[in-house]
């Protein structure tokens, strides 16, 4: 990094007023969200009817959309703990990016969830009724454990930056203010302080990757533990979990480079990041295709004619086209990308970035749905568009809106908080100098 | 000239009309509708009748349901020998117990007569069907060494008399069916009515005190019609009744969770939320720390 005088720093990262593009990306992903909305009054009032949900498929895309949410949210706990943990610095303009993409996805999980309910006013029940031996506990648990910490995780680094932030009073206006002088009006930058702080921020980096862990295995058993073609593996947690690293790597990739771009932060989030989170991405597609290889292909040789019909699905049938666009996008073409120095440009991998992420949401619906339309043992008599599923426009709007809402936060966030952290860019550049 | 341009016009429409025409009338003929009348005497104390009605459709004979029956007792379906009415199921059978309003003609003669009676439907014409019987007993009893006998009874004229040489299937009723009592499938009843198997099934489950119910049946006998006699004898093994549902496993219910998964989860959530209100308190250390 070159040499940045201090004030030059806070100047280039303090957080911006949306302008012209900002604005309407804003206004679009408010629109988005309302249709969703719309949408979701019309599902509350009509009933689930509405959506395409019935016996066979009763997850659909509100469950593949949990599990993606779910998934993305696990970068936080890989940028932000893993390679803090492994003392690796070239990340750290990147720590605060993963974490509110990691807290946007985790709030979003928990609400699709109560979307997905056909009566959200008996969500209580789950509490007074829930059994201790359900997967579904535990992720209920688990999801809420996870947003406080990544909250926490989140909030201490920003400390020092709100001290920077409270300073510049007429720039921030009034409602800004009052908001960074109540999250941060306390901090002195003393050394008792940054000693606690350091201490908090150790702790929670070590304590996120149990729980990070925890939330996309636990996601992953309430697939694993029933009883079903495509569902009844063994893999299903480690599956899960290196899928998830990999898309939330992959959203990662495509934030550095609209903030680097729409911010001007060629300086802070430089060529390098990209490349060493390119390498990262193909480290973590390469893992995640030998889980596919060993999901798929080990039943595919057995090929149990009870799950044949599953399989033939996916690899030739009904699902074919998504099944295979799904695994190119996720992980064979970002591999190829990324895996050549030119790939990771911050173009070239800001493009991977768009097909890891797109291909893995496509990767999610095809773990919830071809495996509920194809039980161990079918229904009799059940009508021919319940063998059937395509989501109605309600569940498309909501869908679409809970990824507009998931976007809205992490814009929102960026324009009221530095989207790197300022003080540990200072530090860094600092030491960096006195080397 | 023109009679020979009409005449072809004319056979086309002949032609073309008369297999419809065909059809018509085959759609006039109504298919027979075929009904079988049976006699039931449980426990010589119940008494009914079933019917069954079926039809052959397509070249195989088919169970015909929703078709209205009345029975009748006699051959004479004047209304005060109506016994009542019914209507067949999706098995073709329509049931009715014999009330005690019919005692007085049920006691006039040792035979009995029955009719049934299907009313005229859209799909099938009228159809009926008699039946008759001699009015028997079957009765059980044991003898020592777990013997059941079994006698029958019919009455002629005035008196009960043995009756011989019918066939009698003797058991124990298990799971809606009947088990035989050894390996020997029915027995002839001898000159006293009497037959008599050894019951050789050891340790058949019973219920809680170990009674079973055995039986002695006669199935579709023309003269006789199907006559049981069931009793209870304490010949089978003691039921335990067991159930997990108060157990505590993985998959019982709210509150009977493995206490090892309660330890293991409460220990889980109580560490790690111990971590977060720590680390809210060091929140309040912090403020505290920035006001001094």
């Amino acid at each position: 990094m070159e040499k940045l005088a201090e004030n030059k720093i806070i100047e280039d990262l303090l957080p911006q007023k949306f302008g012209k593009q900002g604005t309407i990306w804003v206004i679009s992903l408010i629109a988005v969200c309302a249709l969703g909305a719309f949408a979701y009054a019309r599902q509350l009032y009509y009933g689930l009817g509405v959506t395409a949900l019935r016996d066979y498929v009763s997850w659909g895309i509100y469950i593949s959309n949990f599990v993606f949410f779910v998934a993305i949210s696990l970068v936080g706990s890989l940028i932000t703990a893993v390679l803090r943990l492994t003392d690796v610095h070239w990340s750290t303009p990147l720590t605060r990016i993963a974490e509110i993409i990691a807290v946007s996805a985790i709030s979003f999980a928990g609400l699709i969830i109560i979307v997905d309910m056909g009566r959200p006013d008996r969500f209580y029940n789950l509490f007074i009724h829930g059994r201790l031996q359900s997967p579904i506990i535990w992720d209920v648990i688990v999801i809420t454990t996870y947003l406080f910490i990544s909250l926490l995780l989140l909030y201490f680094p920003l400390l020092p930056d709100l001290k920077i932030l409270i300073k510049y009073k007429e720039r921030n206006g009034k409602w800004l203010q009052k908001l960074y002088e109540f999250l941060g009006s306390f901090w002195k930058n003393t050394p008792a302080q940054f000693k606690i702080t350091d201490k908090a921020i150790n702790i929670l980096s070590i304590t996120i990757i149990p729980v990070a862990f925890a939330i996309h295995t636990v996601t992953s058993w309430l697939f694993a533990t029933t009883y079903r073609p495509g569902w009844d593996s063994t893999n299903f947690g480690a599956y899960f979990i290196s899928g998830a690293f990999l898309v939330g790597s992959g959203g990662v990739l495509i934030a550095m480079y609209v903030f680097r771009t729409h911010y001007k932060l060629e300086k802070y989030i430089t060529n390098d990041h990209f490349d060493k989170m390119g390498k990262v991405v193909v480290l973590l597609a390469l893992i995640y295709l030998y889980f596919n290889v060993n999901e798929f292909l080990v039943p595919a040789f057995k090929m149990k004619k009870s799950e044949e019909e599953h399989f033939m699905g996916l690899f030739t049938g009904e699902f074919a086209m998504v099944f295979w666009f799904a695994i190119s996008t996720a992980m064979l073409i970002p591999i190829l990308i990324l895996i050549f120095k030119q790939g990771r440009k911050p173009k070239a991998a800001f493009v991977a970035g768009i097909l890891v992420v797109v291909g893995s949401w496509f990767k999610r619906y095809l773990i919830v749905t071809p495996t509920l339309l194809h039980p161990f043992l079918p229904m009799s008599d059940a009508p021919e568009n319940y063998k059937h599923y395509f989501p109605t426009w309600e569940e498309w709007a909501i869908a679409g809106g809970s990824l507009a809402g998931a976007l809205l936060i992490v814009t929102l966030f960026a324009r009221i908080f530095p989207i790197i952290p300022i003080h540990e860019t200072i530090i860094e550049t600092e030491s960096h100098e006195n080397k | 000239m023109k009679t020979n341009k009409i005449i072809p016009f004319i056979l086309i429409i002949v032609i073309g009309l008369y297999p419809s025409f065909l059809k018509a009338q085959e759609s006039e003929e109504k298919p027979t509708l075929s009904l079988n009348l049976k006699y039931f005497n449980n426990n010589n104390t119940t008494h009914h009748l079933q019917v069954q009605a079926k039809s052959k459709i397509d070249g195989k004979f088919q169970m015909i349901a929703q078709i209205p029956v009345q029975f009748y007792i006699t051959n004479d379906s004047n209304k005060n020998n109506l016994l009542g009415s019914g209507v067949t199921n999706e098995k073709g059978e329509a049931v009715i117990l014999i009330p005690s309003t019919a005692k007085v003609q049920w006691l006039k003669s040792p035979n009995q007569n029955f009719l049934v009676v299907a009313a005229s439907t859209k799909k099938f014409d009228e159809g009926r069907t008699e039946l008759a019987i001699t009015k028997a007993k079957l009765k059980i009893d044991t003898a020592d060494g777990r013997v059941i006998n079994a006698q029958i009874i019919a009455l002629v004229d005035t008196t009960w008399t043995p009756i011989s040489a019918v066939d009698v299937i003797v058991g124990v009723k298990r799971h809606g069916g009947i088990l035989n009592a050894n390996e020997t499938a029915t027995y002839a009843s001898d000159s006293l009515g009497f037959v008599m198997a050894e019951f050789q099934r050891e340790a058949i489950p019973g219920d809680a005190k170990g009674d079973i119910v055995i039986i002695a049946s006669v199935i579709d006998n023309d003269v006789y019609g199907n006559l049981t006699s069931e009793m209870i004898v304490p010949w089978g093994a003691k039921s335990v009744y067991t159930t997990n549902y108060n157990h505590r496993s993985l998959f019982a219910r709210r509150g009977y969770t493995p206490i090892w998964l309660e330890l293991l989860a409460y220990g889980i959530v109580v560490a790690v939320w111990s971590v977060i209100i720590y680390l809210l308190f060091q929140i309040m250390q912090l403020k505290k720390l920035g006001i001094e």
